[in-house]
């Protein structure tokens, strides 16, 4: 019985947590944990920090590395958000994980660890082997803002013409009903800008004149 | 069951806060702080100072002592460092250094 200890739903460690044993958290432990036993994490529990044990079966939130000598095991409602490995790894649908996942020996491990979470998002395809699915999942968001710089030149071309338009748009807009749907969303901005300023300028030169 | 046991095995290095009864057969270095009762037990070895509602000690434990309620030390245990609590108690073949306060 000794061997097995618990950190309660009530109880806040900060501080490593290392030895025999296996290990229950259903509380939060704010630094690493490393036992030779299996490390539970239940739904209310809560890690920052890396988990290292035999069999690693997670219901709860973990920030940090998990490596399981045996098994890491993602249940439904965990969220882990660092790198996952160990020779069987589970995730099981309803769970979360954001890292690197590989289901290798302990060899690669260390050459598959890189700390700094910034260096990961660019260096992985190079430096993994490993088809992880999670370099599949990076490169989206990479792609993303590539798009949005080539829409942006073209529309101080699309200004020029409207000061144009809207010349004569002002006198066809009593008549036409379809003209005023249009000006309707861009109104609001006009407002904002204090255009009054204008006014109240040409009277203070003809004030001053 | 206790809400937090720290196994035989178990090895703490760091702070452990809560509210709930804590029981510890490993070893802690930092501090203990909670608000229900603590239990060293035999084969526990505690350098921290440690705040609860009641302490019993059948392992070692060096560190100042507070405790709402009540310290008990149990045959064999040790125990050095300051007390302050409203009732304190030591079995024969326990030993003890340290400072008492018991509030009279």
């Amino acid at each position: 019985m000794t061997e097995r200890s618990v950190i309660g739903v009530g109880t806040v460690v900060s501080g490593h947590v290392r030895g025999q044993g296996s290990l229950e958290i259903l509380g939060r432990v704010e630094g690493d944990v490393s036992v030779t036993g299996n490390v539970v994490i239940g739904p209310e529990g809560r890690v920052r920090g890396n988990v290292n044990g035999a069999e690693l079966r997670i219901s709860g939130q973990v920030q940090g590395d998990l490596r399981g000598t045996l098994a890491v095991l993602l249940e439904s409602g965990a969220r882990v958000a660092g790198d996952i490995s160990g020779p069987r790894v589970g995730i099981a649908p309803g769970a979360l994980a954001r890292g690197h996942v590989q289901t290798d020996g302990e060899p690669a491990l260390a050459a598959a660890r890189v700390p700094a979470p910034a260096a990961r998002a660019f260096s992985p395809p190079a430096a993994r082997v490993a088809p992880a699915p999670a370099p599949v999942a990076l490169p989206a968001p990479a792609k993303a803002p590539l798009p949005p710089p080539k829409p942006a030149p073209p529309k101080p071309e699309l200004r020029k013409p409207e000061p144009a338009r809207a010349a004569p748009a002002a006198p066809q807009a009593e008549f036409s009903p379809v003209r005023p749907i249009k000006p309707e969303p861009r109104r609001p901005p006009p407002p904002v800008v204090p255009v009054l300023g204008k006014g109240t300028k040409a009277k203070k030169k003809k004030s001053h004149e | 069951m206790a809400g937090t046991v720290i196994g035989e095995g178990l090895t703490i290095e760091g702070d452990i806060s809560g509210d709930e009864e804590i029981v510890i057969h490993g070893k802690l270095r930092g501090r203990l702080t909670t608000t229900d009762a603590v239990t060293v037990g035999g084969t526990a070895v505690v350098g921290a100072d440690i705040s609860g509602a009641s302490l019993s000690v059948a392992g070692q434990v060096i560190g100042d002592v507070t405790a709402s309620e009540r310290v008990d030390i149990q045959a064999g245990g040790k125990l050095v460092g300051d007390i302050k609590a409203a009732r304190f108690t030591i079995a024969d073949g326990a030993s003890f250094k340290g400072n008492v306060d018991m509030e009279v």
